[in-house]
């Protein structure tokens, strides 16, 4: 596999997109919202994933706008971090996976035969539901992705922006060649975010990144994730419905049977969805 | 954690009698050429790297590999044709004391945080070797063994002690331990020297471990030339089934698709395992010796037949220890965009690094005590000497208790040298299986 960076090109952004109306799982109600500035930075077309014979996601469409964080709810094993996985394409390396459909980034379908998927993830970052540092220092822990993409010269000034960015500067500054392993669980989840976003990447994905967490450490993830929104795409799964209404600018509901039923910006879906079933799952009286 | 302040002193000891056995097989003028000849690549590299950092890789590669070819070449040849050359003390004062009392001083330095200190230690550790260079005769050791224990046993022992006393005041009595082992042994020493006690007449004695073997007399036969044949067999064994057996694990577990083909693979190796050994001297009989036309009972056929038997187990458990390598690690890697061999190398091999050094090591454990195959491949069962090149006759343990079982089988080996040897064969495995434990201990407890 090459180290280089491909397809630069696909950097620029798609032409504008956004007034084209939001896709609704079929024979849903359409949405009705008025057309809005964002860019699309994200689109997927027509998604299903397989995992051998099992369907884990239906045909899903949805446009990401940029710098704004859309968070995706929905009941276990509907298909969340399953659609997350296809925008890296992390799925490649499950052998069972197969996808079908474009998912595009920028203008670029990252599916396309002349993309690479290492490529690809440098610029699209990711942070798991269960902090995974490596068993490395602290400051490696961060330096880790501007080492294997070869960056030059110190990366001091990087690690310490990074760190400061993802909240946890203050709490390390002094300990940096300690094990990753040494701090706390939400540090230890903060040090994945820095680590995430030390190498500057378009679109951050977040997996249930503060499930394992307390509340006080939740808190700090969350403001953090509003700060990144500012310079960075955040797509957020979670399983916290005030969470997502705290949070996210844009909401997608997956359910159960892998497909999306309701995509909107969060404050309509929390408050007047347009599906009953969704409206069911947000009070609560279905899973 | 005591066992910390204890074992440096221990691996010390164990350092300093394999420093010894390699010294006798190398004469501190050809060590000081092979020195030098690595010596002259690594300060090119260091040179290239400051001078020019945007040379090519393949460029700098090449550059490198070829003067590496080249010095190894030239510079031994050179450095021993020389028409005035120091004393064997000096060289290896120089060569193997230096370095240690620099990696001392930099150890010293990290501890301590104070420069200062880190230098004098380093500077103190370098006198008191050429201390020992100068003046070891005059304490009833010769100069070259005083050297070599000096560098590497007293003087990090001594300044690990030093550290840990200054460093860490609370851990002081830690050190006791260490020292009522040492004071006591040597105390019992001058007891049994000044009394003239008869203890137990033991058979290992400094002549049975230093001798070489004795037809006409068990008293006078001695284990030497087999106890470095089996250290150098275990080297050849070693440098040859780790990076095969590692690198087959690692494309196995990381690489493989999972397919028919592998599965086959997969249970070949598993069935390997538990091949009876003897086959595989018959295998090392076949390849090494009729196929490829070595010559029978060199140290190359030896090592490389015990190196196929110990393959498969190898492979079996650095496979384990690279399987035990949490998945989420390997994620969080692919998901900053890391190639297969990145995340190999930088994530995978750090980890697993210590389970496979311990399955390494006890299959080499199994290998040192092996016989049948050295037999099929034709070891001489008596031998005077260590092997001077690879391809020169060595002997082996194993080979050296079968021979004075059965070739001269009678009450004096029988009650005498057999066990002796017995008793040293099980001391070096046992050896080498604590260095295994610990090192897994090691590694639990960091986890
Ligand atoms: N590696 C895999 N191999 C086979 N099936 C899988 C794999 N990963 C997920 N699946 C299946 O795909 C479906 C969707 O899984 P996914 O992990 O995307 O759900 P999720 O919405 O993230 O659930 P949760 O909220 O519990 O994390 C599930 O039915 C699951 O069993
Ligand atoms: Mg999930």
């Amino acid at each position: 596999m090459s180290n280089e960076e491909p397809t630069t090109e696909a950097r620029t952004s798609a032409p504008d997109r956004s007034s084209a109306t939001t896709s609704v799982d079929a024979g849903e109600e359409t949405s009705d919202r008025a057309a809005e500035p964002d860019r699309t930075i994200v689109e997927a077309r027509n998604i299903d994933v397989w995992y051998d014979e099992d369907q884990a996601l239906r045909d899903v469409s949805m446009e990401v706008p940029e710098k704004k964080v859309t968070a995706m709810i929905g009941p276990s094993g509907c298909g969340k971090s399953t659609f997350l996985r296809c925008i890296n394409r992390m799925n490649d390396l499950v052998d069972a996976a197969r996808v079908e459909g474009e998912l595009l980034l920028g203008s670029k379908n990252v599916y396309d035969a002349d993309v690479d998927p290492i490529a690809l993830r440098r610029r699209v970052g990711i942070v798991f539901q269960k902090p995974n540092p490596f068993p490395k220092s602290i400051y490696d822990n961060v330096a880790y992705g501007l080492e294997i993409q070869d960056v030059e010269g110190g990366h001091d000034a990087i690690v310490e922006r990074s760190l400061e960015r993802a909240a946890l500067w203050e709490e390390v500054e002094d300990r940096l060649e300690e094990s990753g392993l040494e701090l706390s669980g939400g540090q230890q989840q903060r040090l994945c975010i820095a680590r995430a976003i030390a190498t500057d990447p378009e679109v951050l994905l977040m997996d249930e990144p503060a499930s394992a967490l307390d509340p006080i450490a939740t808190n700090q993830i969350e403001d953090l994730i509003e700060d990144l929104a500012e310079e960075y795409t955040v797509i957020i799964v979670t399983h916290n419905m005030q969470q997502a209404a705290r949070i996210s600018d844009k909401t997608a509901v997956f359910l159960t049977g892998g497909e999306l039923v309701e995509f909107d910006d969060t404050r309509q879906v929390f408050e007047s969805p347009q599906s009953q079933r969704v409206e069911d799952y947000i009070t609560g009286k279905f899973g | 954690m005591p066992s910390r302040v204890i074992s440096p002193a221990g691996s010390a000891r164990h350092l300093a009698s394999i420093a010894i056995v390699f010294l006798d097989v190398l004469p501190p003028l050809v060590w000081l050429g092979y020195v030098l000849a690595l010596a002259l690549p690594l300060a090119a590299s260091v040179a290239i790297e400051r001078v020019d950092r945007q040379l090519p890789f393949l460029a700098r590669f090449g550059l490198l590999a070829a003067l590496l070819v080249a010095s190894l070449l030239f510079v031994p040849g050179v450095v021993t044709s020389m028409p005035t050359v120091p004393t064997g003390s000096i060289i290896v004062a120089v060569t193997l004391g230096g370095p240690i009392a620099a990696i001392v001083g930099r150890f010293a330095a990290g501890r301590l945080e104070n420069r200062r200190t880190g230098l004098a230690v380093g500077g103190g550790s370098f006198l008191a070797v050429l201390g020992a260079a100068f003046l070891g005769s005059s304490v009833g050791l010769a100069a070259l063994p005083a050297t070599i224990l000096t560098s590497v046993s007293l003087v990090p022992a001594a300044a690990y002690v030093l550290v840990v006393a200054i460093d860490r005041p609370g851990r002081r009595i830690g050190l006791l331990l260490p020292a009522v082992v040492f004071g006591g042994a040597l105390l019992g020493a001058v007891v049994v020297d000044a009394m003239n006690f008869a203890g137990p007449n033991s058979w290992i004695d400094w002549g049975f471990l230093t001798g070489v073997h004795n037809s006409s007399s068990a008293a006078a036969a001695g284990f030497y030339p087999v106890i470095g044949g089996s250290i150098i067999l275990m080297v050849i064994v070693a440098v040859l089934a780790f990076p095969l057996g590692v690198g087959t694990a690692v494309y196995l577990e990381e690489y493989a698709p999972d397919n028919r083909f592998t599965r086959i693979i997969d249970v070949n190796i598993s069935n390997l395992a538990g091949v009876p050994s003897v086959v595989y001297g018959l295998l090392g009989l076949g390849l090494f010796i009729t196929y490829l036309g070595e010559s029978p009972g060199t140290a190359l056929v030896g090592g490389a037949t015990l190196g196929l038997l110990i393959l498969p187990i190898v492979i079996i458990s650095a496979r384990e220890a690279i399987r035990s390598v949490p998945d989420s690690m390997r994620q969080a890697s692919y998901g900053m965009g890391a190639t297969r061999w990145q995340t190999v190398k930088n994530v995978v091999l750090p980890e697993a690094f210590p389970g496979i050094l311990t399955g390494t090591i006890l299959a080499i454990g199994r290998a040192i005590g092996e016989t049948a195959p050295l037999v099929v491949v034709g070891l001489p069962s008596v031998i005077y000497s260590l092997p001077t090149d690879l391809s020169s006759s060595v002997g082996a343990m194993p080979m050296q208790i079968y021979a004075w079982a059965s070739l001269y089988a009678g009450p004096g080996f029988y009650n005498s040298a057999v066990p002796a040897g017995v008793v040293v064969l099980l001391v070096v495995l046992l050896a080498m299986n604590s260095v295994a434990i610990a090192l897994r201990n090691r590694y639990q407890r960091e986890n």
